[in-house]
Parts: structure tokens; C-alpha cells; sequence
């Protein structure tokens, strides 16, 4: 029994983790049809500045990472800005703007990988590292703060979405984005806030992991696959359906090897998503994948 | 325009024709692990051969040709490596290489068999290394090591009940199933065991598995810093086992790690206060280990190869003649003394057991190696 608590609260704060990266893409999904996989270099990116910022401007650990996840979402905009709305301007298919993002990715990982080596970065977080024990499970205030943070950033931006004009808006498009434009919302501008917050969204994540085990160029990767997976489980379009799907994610992924060898992992999680997907394509509360939208 | 360019580049060449008179370099490999988790070995085994070749080179080259070193990064990947052998093989041409981890070495193999190229292992460690054509080991394989820690951990410290964490890959497989073989034969037993990719950071799930079956000890089949994750996150998750492992851990990162002290280890024979370690320090400004010693020695093996080699062939130098130079002269001075290739190429050594406290292992014991 005490097994299954460690694995639940270790399952918590991975998925925790993808749950911050799902409800960033499937907003950005959501939004503007994007299958954004560069939001994978958003992740990476946003562990560096924040190393960066801590190492090599000697900044204290919160300002770096509050500077960290406003460069990751002005980084976000940008690849927006720049490279899709460019494509979508000269008519290109969703198609390619999806094998233009997975170039960004490619590059952006390498890159990062020439400038700062394939080896971890360790950041310094003190006395964030500390065990604290609860009953049987073992966990790192890091942990615990990873797990309060998701909680807290997915309250806000279900607020942000339902309260404010400009969520309001970013709903109206994602629901109907013809209705919105004869409406008068500007969708590039639509698309442009759903990429800043979006991103915002993927930057602590990345951070996190970066905190708990350093910063390494190629770890988005996983997580952007792990977050579009979830968001697809939790239904395409839904917000909390993607912090579901992300958090389910992480539980499976651990809870999964309590009576299976650990090398098991990855197969679990993706053979249950299969599975799942093909008895529930809408996922867990979205609404039809139609097939102009993939 | 082209021709013109044409002809400056000949006549160019014909100007540097005679300052390179003298004669050609010899080239040999280095295929290491330069980057990923087990960088650290990497700068050790490339200031080895960098400052063998410095010295050999001083000294006059081999038979008055310079050494020239390339290194080749294969990061812990196998398909990396058999590149980078391709490239030492089909561009360079090299006679030798010096060649380090387990699934690395084991993929160039028959590339360097084929091409009669000698690979010179001084890294990795696992059983299959041994009895392979043109390759040679100047270290133990992991079976002596694992051999000696157990006889330690079963006789004197009396542990009966271990569990395992194992890199997925060839080098920690292999020492795994020493282990298992060993620790039984021992009287010990094996509960469990959970597999770990080599270049993974979260194993808290493997580790929490390992924790339910109880033991009496933590044996971790792994290297580089993963060794290091593993020790931290145990402790963190609450672990309070003795921990076990072989030579691997032998990197800064592992042994000034916090969850590592307490670590019983074996060590293969490194003196931090000789003059190699003085001088690497003075170069490098950073500690050498043991790795930086054995790539010394490997390309000293070489460089007295290939001159038995070259006075042997009328000053012709190949593959096969290094080759046959070791399999002659067999005992070769190192400054870690008298190394002695084993009728299946690998090299035996003294084995010291001990337990790291305070970022050193503390040496309890060691045991003579059986020439």
C-alpha cells in the first residue's frame, strides 16, 4: 500500500508537469488549429533562460524565473509572429506549418544544444530540495510546489477565459472562428494572446524540471508528445479536459509499473491512450475531431 | 578566374611541398564519451591521450613521426561510434584506436577486425569485450570487479538480501548478471530489480519499487552521473539501504554526491599524488582519476607498438603489425606498473574495496590481482 501512495504522489507531480505543457497546447490548439510542436522548444527554452538568468546574470532564483516565463511567452508570440502566421498569410496548409514546427523544434533543441552542451544544466534552488515526508510518501517542496502551482495557473487561466474580454474572446474563436471575425475580433490577434499565454503556460513546467533535475536541450520533446496526447484525451477544445488527460497521464505512467517492470513505462501510457481513443475519440469532454482540423 | 585560383593553389602547394618534408604523421583514433552522461569520463580520457601524445611527441614521435590524436564523441550511442570508426577507418586511415564503454566498443568490433584496425578499450567493462579479434583491453572486465565486491558484501559485511537498479544497456546488464551470479554464490540473494535508461533523470518510480521489496542492500548497475540521480533521489524517497557499486563511480559527480556517501565501492588503482595526476591537474585545472590514467597508458601501449612494429616492418606501420607487437611483447610498463594482456586481451589489475565517505572512498582492502 505504501508503494501505490508513493507511486500516486510521484504520478501526481509528473503529471502535474504535463498538465501545465497540456492546457498551454490545447489552449494554443484549441485556438488557432496550430499542431504547435515547437511549444516543445518553448518548454526547453524557458529552463534556460531561467538558468541563464540565475548562473550567468546572477539573478535571484524568483526574478529569473518571473523574467524566464515572460521571455518564454514573448518567445511563443513570436514563433507565431513570425513563422506561422507568415506561412498561413501565403496560404499554407495545416500540413505544413505542423512540419514547420517540428523543423523549429529540431533547430531550436540544437541550437540550445550547441550553446549550452547536451548535459544538464543544475540550477541552484536551495532549500527547495528538501525531503518532506508525509505518512509513507517521500517528496520535494519542489514537488509539492509543482503540484500548487499547476493547480493555481489552471484556476487562472479558467477565470482569465471565462471573465475577461480577451478570454472571452479567445473562447468565441476557438468555438467558432467565422462568427468571431463577422463579429469583429481580430483573430491574429486572437492567436497571438492564445501563443503569449499558451507559452507562459509551458515555461513554469520546463523551469520545474529544470530545478529538479537541470535543464537539457531535448526534454521538451517528450512533454510536447505527452501534453498533445493528453489534450487529445481530454477532448480537443476543452481546458479542463486537458489538465485531466495531462494529469491522468503522469498517474498512469507511474501507477502503471506497480505490478509491471519499469521498462514498461512509455508502452503503458501510449498503449492505454490507443486504446482509450479508439473507444472515445472525443476524449474524456470534447467535442468531434473533425477532420479538417488535424 | 577559376584557373587562376587553380594555379595560386598549386603553386601554393608546391611552395609548402618542401616544409613538410618531414615525414607524415601517424594518425590514431579516439572515439569517447565527450558529451552526455558520462562527459565526465570523456575529459579524463581525452587529457590522458592528449598528454601521452604531448610527451611522446617532445620525446620525438614514433620513430620520427608525430602522433596525431583525433577524438570522436560516440556520447554513450553505439551508432555514433560505428560512425566515427567509419570516418577513422575509411578517411583517415588509421592503424588504431583507442576505444572506451561497452556497446560502443562492441559495435566498432568487427569494423576494426575487418579493416585490421587494434581498438585499445580502457573504459568499458563488460565480459563480451574480451576474446574479440583486434580488440585489446587495458582494463579489467566487470566479473573480476563484481567478483571481488561481492566476496566482500557477502563474507565481511555480511548482506544476504539485495536489490538492483540496472542501465538498460550493455555495460549495465552485463555487470547485473555478475552481480546476481556472484552476490548467490555468495549466499546472497537478489529480490528485485528495475532497469533505467543510461540518459534518464527521474527514476523515483523504479526506486519506490525497489523500497517495497525491502533487502538489505542497493546495488546500482549503472555509471556516469546517472549513479548520482539514482543515489539522490533514493535517499530522497526515503531509501536508508547501503548502497553498492563497482569502479564506475569513480567521477566527481558521483562522489561528491550527498546521497552517494556510505557508498561500498571497488576501486581500480589511482594515486592521486603522482606525478601524472600532479601534472594533469597543472594542465587541465581539474583533478585527474583513474579513466585519465588508463588512456595514458593506452596510448603509451601504442606508441611502444607500433615502434616494435615499424623497426619489425622496415619502418612500414599498420594494423596488423601493432597487432602483432602486442601479442608479443604482452607486458607492457605503465606508470600504474606492470600490465600484463591476458590470453583474452583484457588486462587484470589489483582491486580495492572500501566505502566513500566525505566526497573519497576510504580503502578497506585490497586484493592482489592473479597475473
Amino acid at each position: 500500500m505504501d508503494l501505490v501512495l508513493q507511486l500516486l504522489a510521484t504520478g501526481l507531480v509528473v503529471g502535474s508537469l504535463y498538465a501545465l505543457c497540456a492546457i498551454g497546447w490545447g489552449l494554443i490548439y484549441g485556438t488557432t488549429l496550430h499542431f504547435h510542436v515547437a511549444h516543445g522548444a518553448v518548454f526547453a527554452l524557458a529552463a534556460y533562460y531561467a538558468y541563464a538568468g540565475q548562473t550567468l546574470l546572477h539573478l535571484p532564483l524568483p526574478v529569473a524565473v518571473v523574467l524566464a516565463i515572460a521571455a518564454a511567452a514573448l518567445s511563443g508570440l513570436l514563433i507565431d509572429l513570425l513563422l506561422y502566421q507568415q506561412l498561413e498569410r501565403r496560404g499554407a496548409f495545416r500540413t505544413s506549418i505542423f512540419i514547420a514546427s517540428l523543423g523549429l523544434l529540431i533547430l531550436l533543441e540544437n541550437v540550445l544544444a550547441i550553446v549550452f552542451t547536451p548535459d544538464p544544466m543544475r540550477m541552484d534552488i536551495g532549500a527547495l530540495n528538501t525531503a518532506v515526508i508525509i505518512g509513507p510518501v517521500f517528496l520535494t517542496y519542489l514537488h509539492i510546489l509543482t503540484v500548487a502551482l499547476t493547480i493555481v495557473a489552471y484556476g487562472a487561466l479558467m477565470l482569465f477565459l471565462k471573465r475577461s474580454r480577451w478570454g472571452q474572446a479567445i473562447r468565441a474563436v476557438s468555438s467558432a472562428p467565422e462568427m468571431a471575425r463577422t463579429v469583429g475580433i481580430d483573430l491574429k490577434r486572437v492567436h497571438l494572446l492564445a501563443y503569449a499565454i499558451g507559452s507562459a503556460l509551458a515555461a513554469p513546467a520546463g523551469i520545474l524540471v529544470a530545478m529538479d533535475v537541470g535543464a537539457e536541450p531535448f526534454r521538451g520533446t517528450r512533454f510536447v508528445l505527452l501534453a498533445s496526447v493528453g489534450v487529445i484525451m481530454g477532448g480537443i477544445g476543452s481546458i479542463p479536459g486537458a489538465m485531466l488527460g495531462g494529469v491522468f497521464l503522469g498517474l498512469l505512467e507511474n501507477l502503471g509499473i506497480w505490478k509491471l517492470p519499469s521498462e514498461w513505462q512509455s508502452a503503458i501510457s501510449f498503449g492505454v491512450f490507443l486504446v482509450f481513443i479508439v473507444l472515445r475519440p472525443r476524449g474524456f469532454f470534447g467535442r468531434t475531431i473533425h477532420s479538417a482540423e488535424i | 578566374m577559376l584557373k587562376r585560383i587553380a594555379l595560386l593553389v598549386s603553386l601554393f602547394a608546391l611552395a609548402a611541398t618542401p616544409a613538410a618534408a618531414q615525414p607524415a604523421p601517424i594518425k590514431i583514433g579516439a572515439i569517447l564519451p565527450l558529451t552526455g552522461s558520462g562527459a565526465s569520463y570523456g575529459v579524463w580520457m581525452k587529457g590522458g591521450a592528449e598528454m601521452a601524445a604531448e610527451e611522446i611527441n617532445a620525446a620525438g614521435g614514433i620513430g620520427g613521426r608525430r602522433l596525431e590524436v583525433i577524438y570522436e564523441d560516440h556520447a554513450a550511442d553505439a551508432s555514433k561510434a560505428v560512425n566515427a570508426m567509419r570516418r577513422l577507418v575509411e578517411v583517415e586511415k588509421v592503424p588504431f584506436t583507442l576505444t572506451s564503454y561497452s556497446a560502443p566498443t562492441l559495435a566498432i568490433q568487427p569494423i576494426g577486425s575487418q579493416n585490421k584496425v587494434v581498438m585499445m578499450n580502457g573504459g568499458g567493462q563488460s565480459d563480451n569485450l574480451a576474446n574479440k579479434d583486434y580488440l585489446y583491453n587495458n582494463i579489467p572486465v566487470v566479473s573480476n570487479e563484481v567478483g571481488v565486491l561481492c566476496d566482500w558484501l557477502t563474507k565481511e559485511k555480511k548482506f544476504k538480501a539485495a536489490v538492483m537498479i540496472v542501465a538498460n544497456d550493455e555495460a549495465g546488464r552485463n555487470s547485473a548478471k555478475s552481480f546476481r551470479e556472484r552476490f548467490g554464490a555468495g549466499g546472497g540473494k537478489v529480490l528485485a530489480e528495475e532497469q533505467i535508461a543510461l540518459d534518464g533523470n527521474d527514476f523515483r518510480a523504479q526506486l519506490a519499487k525497489l523500497k517495497a521489496q525491502g533487502g538489505d542492500l542497493l546495488f546500482i548497475s549503472s555509471y556516469g552521473r546517472n549513479v548520482a540521480i539514482v543515489a539522490d533521489q533514493a535517499r530522497e524517497l526515503g531509501i536508508t539501504l547501503p548502497m553498492a557499486a563497482t569502479s564506475w563511480v569513480q567521477i566527481p559527480e558521483v562522489l561528491k554526491s550527498k546521497g552517494a556517501q556510505g557508498l561500498l565501492t571497488t576501486r581500480l588503482p589511482f594515486n592521486p599524488e603522482s606525478a601524472f595526476a600532479r601534472k594533469f591537474k597543472e594542465r587541465y585545472k581539474t583533478d585527474a582519476g583513474f579513466f585519465a590514467v588508463q588512456y595514458y597508458s593506452g596510448t603509451r601501449i601504442f606508441a611502444a607498438a607500433a615502434d616494435a612494429a615499424m623497426k619489425k616492418n622496415a619502418g612500414k606501420l599498420d594494423g596488423e603489425g601493432v597487432k602483432n607487437a602486442i601479442e608479443s611483447i604482452k607486458a607492457f610498463d605503465t606508470i600504474s606498473g606492470k600490465l600484463v594482456f591476458q590470453p583474452n586481451h583484457a588486462a587484470v589489475m589489483d582491486i580495492e574495496v572500501g566505502v566513500l565517505k566525505g566526497g573519497k572512498v576510504e580503502v578497506e582492502k585490497v586484493i592482489k590481482a592473479a597475473q
